[in-house]
């Protein structure tokens, strides 16, 4: 059994970024793309502190990806003098949020990016799936799973955040396969929304997320 | 349900070949010419594809069929895993201002898998180095899992300007060529390559016996020169095997030439190894570093080469360097290979090591 710890949804613009890395820090996060603030900003509002040495993975999937910062390295590279600023091409590799977020999150063990190649669609599916293999065989103790995009007029984090192990703060089970009766769900960017809402509400049937393209990666939520 | 996943049909283009064997025959003949590419007032020696074809995505589209035919049939619904850390960048580069970029940013891995005639599940990892082996270790999940029967994982990496400016204005780049291991090593050479693997469920003579990947803080464009997270990642690799460290019988190395991950590299070895390390192998002064269809790129060089029964020299390397204490194979050999390991140390942090076995 996989249980659900956190549901987390940001939303910014980006002008209050700095404000709400200096409120999470207390100091500002120099040189780090949006995209890695982002990450830091998100896992430490579902980790709590005494959870953030456990041995934990990231999985975070992204429509926008570094787009913006893209942009800039190709008018550096192809309109500017050829030669661009390290940080801006550094902007451009969105691995290297793993290295942002690792002084923050000491347990961080993995982190893959997974950029997304159709608009409004999105992959919790896979996220979850895997999420919930590497904790089912103990590969990690904890997998945050998010979705985070860079905008021009807004940024947005959603996270979930999924552990071998229940605890106080359990707020669901998660099982990868289908059982019945469900309500489905879409798998779009805010899916954690759509999750948060409909474990806020009365109770009723279990909510799946479910492709018939991918009918292997179906998984299905629980109240507990 | 964990069930064993094995490593079957492959494609590979590189500047080396435009299939696995081909490859193979040309590394093990010694081949390891390079291009040249002009970047500014410098130039950086560079590994292109061996395709005549000039318009990008022409070129882009060859590559691939050519990947897809040495794959063989497959049933159009497998799921497609993309690796890649440009995918449409060089594409964006070739057309005039103001540039313009998909919405979502991996658009390009339709256009891939409609060139692949796969209709199924796209999923696309953008990892730097090591995008190949997270994509894999991906697929492989799900295989072991019984959600999905196979995948084809497949490692796109194509020309173009942005990335190579990144490393140079990094000052990351060979002046002059990849040498791996070697003394006078001055950084890396960048290459292309697209290469596609099939994974499945299917007994195939290559099982792939552990995947992990992990994550080097030490800064964000190199690891700790020491080497203890590599080391460390290596013996959660070795562990999900049940391998010994004398078990490994070939290291294909990460080795790209940095004067820093090479030393890093070799004192995660010699963590691991000890005084008797198996042969070492580069292909990175062969082909290039192909960023994140390296780890693909690599895999299917190495199978190819160990199915051909040839261990190829690492070109590129010529005197040894006592602060690195190893060295990487110097001639061909025949050495039976049952175990080898696959390291890589990718930019940006990321490491991954895999460990595949020769079941029969």
């Amino acid at each position: 059994m996989i249980y659900l710890d956190a549901i987390v949804s940001q939303q910014f613009a980006p002008a209050d970024l700095p404000a709400a890395i200096r409120a999470a820090l207390g100091k500002p996060l120099r040189r780090a793309p949006v995209l890695a603030q982002l990450a830091v900003l998100g896992a430490l509002a579902c980790l709590p502190a005494e959870r953030r040495s456990r041995p934990t993975a990231l999985l975070w999937q992204s429509t926008s990806g570094p787009r913006l910062e893209t942009l800039e390295l190709l008018d550096e590279v192809c309109q500017g003098s050829g030669e661009p600023m390290p940080f801006t091409f550094l902007a451009t590799v969105p691995a290297s949020a793993a290295v942002q977020l690792r002084p923050f999150v000491p347990g961080l063990r993995s982190a893959s990016t997974l950029p997304l190649d159709t608009e409004q669609e999105a992959n919790w599916r896979l996220l979850l799936t895997i999420a919930a293999n590497w904790l089912a065989e103990g590969r990690y103790e904890q997998v945050l799973c998010a979705h985070l995009d860079h905008w021009a007029d807004c940024l947005s984090g959603h996270w979930l955040a999924l552990s071998a192990s229940p605890s106080a703060s359990t707020l669901a089970t998660l099982r990868t396969s289908a059982g019945a009766p469900v309500t489905q769900a879409t798998d779009t960017p805010d899916f954690p929304v759509a999750l948060g809402r409909w474990l806020s509400a009365p109770a009723g049937p279990s909510l799946q997320l479910h492709s018939p393209a991918a009918p292997g990666l179906t998984v299905e939520f629980a109240r507990t | 349900m964990t069930r064993p996943v094995y490593l079957g049909a492959s494609g590979l283009v590189c500047a080396r070949g435009a299939s696995p064997t081909a490859v193979a025959a040309a590394l093990a003949a010694g081949e390891s010419g390079s291009d040249w590419r002009q970047h500014g007032n410098r130039r950086f020696p560079w590994f292109a594809l061996p395709l005549a074809e000039q318009d990008w995505l022409t070129r882009a589209e060859k590559a691939i069929c050519l990947v897809a035919e040495s794959l063989g049939p497959l049933p159009p619904t497998t799921p497609l895993f993309v690796a890649s850390s440009s995918f449409q960048i060089g594409l964006c580069e070739t057309r005039p201002p103001p540039y313009e970029l998909p919405i979502a940013n991996a658009s390009f891995s339709r256009q891939l898998a409609s060139w692949m005639q796969l209709d199924g599940p796209r999923y696309s990892f953008s990892n730097a180095c090591i995008s190949g082996f997270s994509a894999i270790d991906a697929a492989r999940s799900l295989i072991a899992a019984g959600q999905i029967d196979g995948a084809v994982v497949l490692g796109c990496e194509l020309a173009n300007a942005s990335t190579l400016a990144g490393f140079a204005a990094l000052e990351l780049l060979s002046p002059t060529a990849c040498r791996p291991f070697d003394r006078d090593r001055e950084g890396l050479v960048l290459g292309e390559a697209v290469a596609a693997i099939h994974l499945t469920a299917k007994s195939t003579p290559w099982r792939l016996a552990a995947l992990r990947t992990g994550i080097d803080a030490w800064s964000i464009t190199g690891p700790d020169p020491e080497g203890g997270p590599i080391a460390e990642l290596l013996g959660e690799c070795l562990q999900e095997a049940g391998l010994a460290a004398d078990d490994i019988d070939l290291v294909k190395l990460q080795a790209a030439g940095s004067p820093g991950t090479d030393l890093a590299e070799a004192n995660a070895l010699r963590q691991v190894f000890a005084t008797s390390p198996p042969p070492l192998l580069s292909f990175k002064s062969a082909f290039g570093h192909t960023l994140g269809a390296s780890g693909v790129a690599e895999l299917t060089a190495l199978l190819a080469c160990l199915d051909s029964n040839c261990i190829p020299a690492t070109a590129g390397f010529a005197t040894a360097d006592p602060q690195l204490g190893l060295q990487p194979t110097t001639r061909n050999s025949s050495q039976p290979v049952r175990h080898a390991l696959l390291n890589l140390i990718g930019f940006g942090g990321g490491l991954a090591s895999m460990i595949v076995t020769r079941e029969r």
